[in-house]
């Protein structure tokens, strides 16, 4: 039986690495998508001084509160304040161009009524409102601007507010303490100035008083905050290793439409055996591509793997399993190429997208998030995260190493069912 | 008849409606080399699959080397091999690559595994090309590889579907040598067909199959002696074949007249004196004869007798 079980998977082995196409599909497609997608999304990963926003401001207001945040907007870290374009100072039409011909996506536009109205707003019966306009290129995904539009807000209203300080203070003298000497009513305006001006949340000098870090919970024993590659390649590895369905339905329907099924089955081979010798090369096949994914993005991109051996060991084993187990279900169902084609595509990528692999399923709705549990990649992508991304162990990994056991017996087991041996 | 090899009772098979075997019943002599003659649908690869255990049967017993099919499949199946109709061989490894894999699965290694597949491809005469990937084979020769990977495991009865469709005269010419020769070695061989000349030149015993059942089993020879010397079908008004066939029943030359499909089928000692005595009788009665046939005595005239069909419409 083990002589014919290896006979049966060194022939598979054999046939499938003759086809050039099957190897490029399983092997180069998801690694292409992984080198691909990770650099595109490389910025997203990097420290904001790394890869700052570019920001094109237009700054018609003459007074000192525009200026002020324009000049806290420039040293804040991750952004790049742009006043002039080759070499001319910008102006509004000529930014809003800049956006239309794609060579930027933001303005921050200040208009000329800017501080005046700042400064009449405690003299004024009825507040005028100025508008700061934050203008953007419509395709810009709204993640990207709520940080942005939420830096300025700060600056802006830490600026007004400084602004408006000493007018408050007056009103306040007026109000409670008319008699205080001029001199005293200065030095505490300035007292007062300068610690609005050098900062809560950072200034020119001196020691920062409040400082705001990014943190892992406690539990999640990470060293460093993952890159683009740990984020990015177990998603796309997932994606990459389910493409084993179309190929072991493919060979199944092969076998049969070549007549070597007939042949097979006419030998003292029994028919658990041979469906064994089927899958067992295409699982290899798999673990051979999780090795080759994780592997060349180790070595090529310096991505970490965690620091459990074991637990990417196991969950590898178990996130193939099921990709096989699925493949041998779709060879169960289907009974004709079109109908292999139709039933690869529509699980794969619906799936995947479903099972988080190409948009984090953090992002989804709800309903969606939960419905992203019937799938095997949403329970793989969760456990290879665990292990290289909130540095936990086996252990830790072993939950849902049991739900991908059982989505493998599920499918195995449907598929087995519905196979047609005559 | 000595040590049967094979014995099948009262086989059926269906599939939903449609009963692809009837009733089939035959017993095989080891050594025997056995025909299967029929056209296409008539049952017999439905029949060969159940005989070499792929499907099992609706109803009905198998008997293979003294084994019951039903309960010893797999050690029935390492005595039987199976040359299927269509080319049963992996396109893109080579011959060698594939007589290997077959022979591993039926328990060969190492050096006895290299030695039976060389053997096998010096008796299909493919020695030199056995390295060359199967795609790049000729009809012909895929059909020799393809009897040579059931031949690996030397076994005790051979079943070969319609092992020369599509093969040019040559290769065909070196397949019948090949399975005269294993047949004279003591291998029994069952062989479907839908070649009369093939079974008539190769077979011991042949059964003719029909609609699921076997419509009759014997000698070519005594098949075909059946029929007398040649057989004449006669097509005449539906008022007159009744009279016709009562007077031409009682020529001497006659051996045998039947009505079937409006025609009058007449068996004949003596064909061209059965003809003269035939145009002398419509002419006398006066009966227009609106066809007419003379048909050489062989399998085919006899499956066209039993059947009203001939084996390759």
């Amino acid at each position: 039986m083990l002589n014919q079980i290896f006979a049966l998977t060194w022939k598979e082995l054999k046939i499938f690495f003759k086809d050039l196409g099957a190897v490029a599909l399983i092997f180069l497609q998801p690694f292409m998508f992984i080198v691909v997608m990770s650099t595109a999304m490389s910025g997203m990963f990097r420290a904001p001084e790394d890869q700052p926003i570019p920001i094109l401001v237009v700054n018609e207001d003459a007074g000192q509160v525009a200026a002020a945040v324009v000049r806290q907007l420039g040293e804040t870290a991750g952004f790049t304040v742009e006043t002039t374009w080759e070499g001319q100072p910008l102006d509004l039409a000529r930014a809003e161009a800049l956006i239309v011909a794609g060579k930027r996506n933001l303005v921050l536009h200040f208009p000329a009524d800017f501080s005046a109205a700042l400064e009449n707003a405690l003299d004024a019966a009825d507040v005028a409102t100025t508008t700061v306009r934050l203008i953007a290129d419509p395709a810009t995904p709204g993640q990207v601007i709520a940080p942005i539009q939420g830096t300025v807000q700060g600056l802006i209203e830490r600026n007004a507010l400084t602004a408006l300080a000493p007018r408050g203070l007056d009103y306040l003298f007026q109000a409670i303490a008319p008699d205080t000497p001029r001199e005293r009513q200065q030095q505490f305006r300035d007292r007062a100035g300068l610690a609005l001006a050098d900062g809560f949340l950072g200034g020119a000098e001196g020691r920062l008083p409040v400082a705001l870090e990014r943190a892992a919970p406690s539990a999640m024993p990470i060293r460093q905050f993952p890159d683009t590659y740990q984020q990015n390649v177990p998603g796309y590895t997932i994606y990459g290793i389910f493409w084993i369905v179309s190929a072991l339905a493919g060979a199944v329907l092969v076998e049969r439409r070549d007549g070597t099924f007939r042949r097979l089955l006419a030998a003292p081979l029994p028919r658990g055996v041979m469906l064994f010798g089927k899958l067992a090369p295409y699982y290899l096949i798999n673990l051979a591509q999780l090795a080759v994914m994780f592997g060349a993005s180790s070595l090529l991109f310096g991505m970490k793997l965690g620091d459990s051996p074991a637990g990417l060991i196991v969950v590898c084993l178990a996130a193939a399993a099921a990709a096989t187990g699925l493949g041998v279900l779709v060879a169960g169902l289907a009974r004709t190429e079109a109908q292999i084609g139709g039933l690869t595509t529509l699980l794969l990528l619906t799936v995947s997208a479903l099972g988080g692999c190409f948009v984090p399923r953090f992002t989804m709705p709800e309903w969606l998030r939960t419905a992203g549990l019937i799938t095997p990649h949403a329970w793989a992508l969760d456990a290879f995260q665990d292990l290289f991304v909130r540095g936990y162990g086996l252990a830790e990994v072993l939950p849902k190493v049991g739900v991908l056991g059982l989505f493998a017996l599920a499918f195995f087991a449907i598929g087995v069912w519905r196979f047609r041996f005559e | 008849m000595s040590d049967p090899i094979l014995i099948a009772d009262d086989l059926h098979k269906s599939y939903g409606r449609i009963q692809a075997v009837r009733g089939v019943s035959l017993t095989i002599a080891r050594g025997e080399l056995f025909g299967l003659l029929g056209p296409n649908g008539a049952g017999k690869t439905t029949l060969i699959s159940l005989l070499t255990g792929l499907i099992p049967p609706t109803q009905g017993r198998i008997v293979v080397a003294g084994r019951d099919l039903a309960h010893a499949a797999q050690a029935v199946k390492a005595r039987v091999g199976l040359v299927p109709q269509d080319l049963a061989l992996y396109p893109t490894l080579s011959a060698r690559d594939n007589l290997a894999f077959f022979g591993r699965i039926y328990g060969l290694t190492g050096r006895r595994l290299r030695e039976r597949v060389e053997a096998v491809l010096q008796i299909v005469g493919l020695a030199d090309r056995a390295d060359d990937a199967i795609q790049t084979y000729s009809g012909g020769m895929k059909r020799r590889i393809n009897l040579a990977a059931g031949l690996l495991h030397e076994p005790e009865v051979l079943f070969l579907d319609e092992p020369t469709v599509g093969v040019d005269p040559q290769s065909r010419n070196a397949i019948f040598e090949s399975v005269a020769a294993l047949n004279r070695a003591g291998m029994t061989v069952i062989y479907t067909t839908h070649y009369m000349e093939e079974a008539e030149r190769l077979c011991q015993r042949v059964a003719i199959m029909d609609g699921g059942r076997i419509i009759a089993l014997d000698t070519p020879a005594a098949l075909i002696r059946s029929l007398g010397e040649g057989l004449i079908r006669v097509g005449l008004p539906a008022g007159h074949l009744e009279q016709v066939a009562g007077q031409i029943g009682r020529v001497a030359a006659v051996k045998q007249v039947t009505r079937r499909d409006g025609l009058l089928h007449i068996e004949a000692l003596r064909p061209q004196e059965a003809l003269l005595e035939l145009l002398d009788l419509t002419n006398r009665l006066d009966v227009r004869i609106t066809s007419l046939e003379i048909l050489e005595a062989n399998l085919e005239t006899v499956f066209l007798h039993l059947t009203g069909k001939r084996l390759r419409d």
